[in-house]
């Protein structure tokens, strides 16, 4: 019990330090390889490989934090609620768009995943990855992936894509601003979402809400589609 | 009545309550329901019923959504170390995987962007 404690103490202060500290870093130099989405887990990684500890006790301390998750999804209510402007107005384009881009995550993640020979467990975890964390976790366990490694696959997915999309659309004037605002959403959830408000206002809100609904879409049809399937 | 809601509105921490609320309630639902949604997604779909329905005004929550949503890493970071458990992916596994990624990624921005502009043209075309 007190060994738990100390654990919680202990991991919880690390976790939460090396995050401040990374993130307020990363707004003094706005670099890709600092982004605190991959550079936090880098370090807490290298302090649990330093002082010889494993992820089992790793965990252990920080798993409260993994259960705020839960009130974390609830607050997507309200980003949602405020863009209900933008939703009236475009969701049948959106809707589509989301559409066509879970169906492309999922599909090529899967085909990519086989063509390269990857194992089961792999090619479900990676299926969900285009999400953002909550969602992807959800739906990884409901179709028989793995749920941490999905979250793996999740963080790659948005620093990448973030870099990714940047080059992209540095490079070239294609889309109006809505397209552009979906890419980012759509393919980099809240990494890709923070790169977006750099290009503008209404990149930065459709980002913001394509992340949000196509993870709940996700959520709700992605496992009932592959029951179906079987 | 009216000075509950400012005592809300001036409060993170009671804020956070209500999302708590809003989560616990959602996860009570799936469990007494067997419903397959999760908790959390229900719970957001009470927190959307009660702002559309004005039994809560959305400056009773801002501050609280945005204490969750401003560190939303923070929260599977824990998560993400699971990699730890997985040194098998520090190779040419891992090498495999983050090609599937950045390339599957690349796929999904040319189809979202293309669908999502072919669409917007396409609507204004038959809506003015």
């Amino acid at each position: 019990m007190g060994e738990t404690i100390l654990h919680i103490i202990v991991w919880s202060v690390v976790t939460i330090g090396l995050y401040a500290l990374v993130k307020n870093l990363y707004r003094r130099w706005p670099r890709w390889w600092l982004s605190p989405l991959g550079m936090t887990p880098v370090l807490i990684g290298l302090v649990v490989i330093a002082v010889q500890s494993s992820y089992a006790s790793y965990i252990q301390g920080t798993h409260w934090l993994l259960t705020l998750l839960g009130p974390a999804t609830v607050a997507f209510a309200i980003p949602l609620y405020e863009q209900r402007a933008l939703i009236r107005r475009y969701w049948p384009v959106l809707l589509i768009g989301m559409l066509v881009g879970s169906a492309t995550a999922t599909l090529s993640s899967w085909a990519l995943a086989s063509i390269v020979g990857l194992n089961e467990t792999l090619r479900l975890s990676l299926m969900p990855r285009s999400m953002s964390t909550p969602f992807a976790m959800i739906v990884s366990q409901d179709i028989g992936g793995a749920p941490d490694l999905t979250a793996v696959f999740v963080a790659i997915t948005g620093i990448g894509g973030a870099v990714i999309g940047d080059v992209l659309l540095a490079r070239s004037s294609y889309g109006s601003p809505m397209a552009r605002g979906a890419l980012f959403g759509m393919a980099a959830h809240g990494a890709g979402t923070a790169q977006a408000h750099r290009f503008g206002r209404t990149e930065g809100a459709i980002a913001g809400l394509v992340m949000v609904l196509v993870g709940v879409m996700n959520v709700l049809f992605l496992p009932l589609l592959f029951h179906l399937l079987g | 009545m009216a000075r509950t809601a400012r005592i809300i509105q001036r409060n993170a921490i009671l804020q956070v309550a209500i999302l708590f609320a809003c989560w616990l309630t959602g996860e009570a639902l799936a469990r007494l329901t067997g419903l397959p949604v999760p908790g959390s997604i229900i719970g957001l779909a009470i927190a959307i019923i009660l702002l559309t329905s004005r039994r809560l005004s959305v400056v009773s929550m801002r501050k609280g959504a945005n204490l969750f949503l401003a560190d939303l890493l923070l929260f599977f970071v824990p998560a993400v170390l699971a990699v730890l458990e997985h040194r098998e992916l520090f190779g040419l596994l891992g090498l495999k995987v983050l090609f599937v990624i950045l390339t599957s990624t690349v796929l999904v921005m040319l189809a979202t962007v293309f669908t999502v502009e072919r669409a917007i043209r396409w609507s204004m075309n038959h809506h003015g």
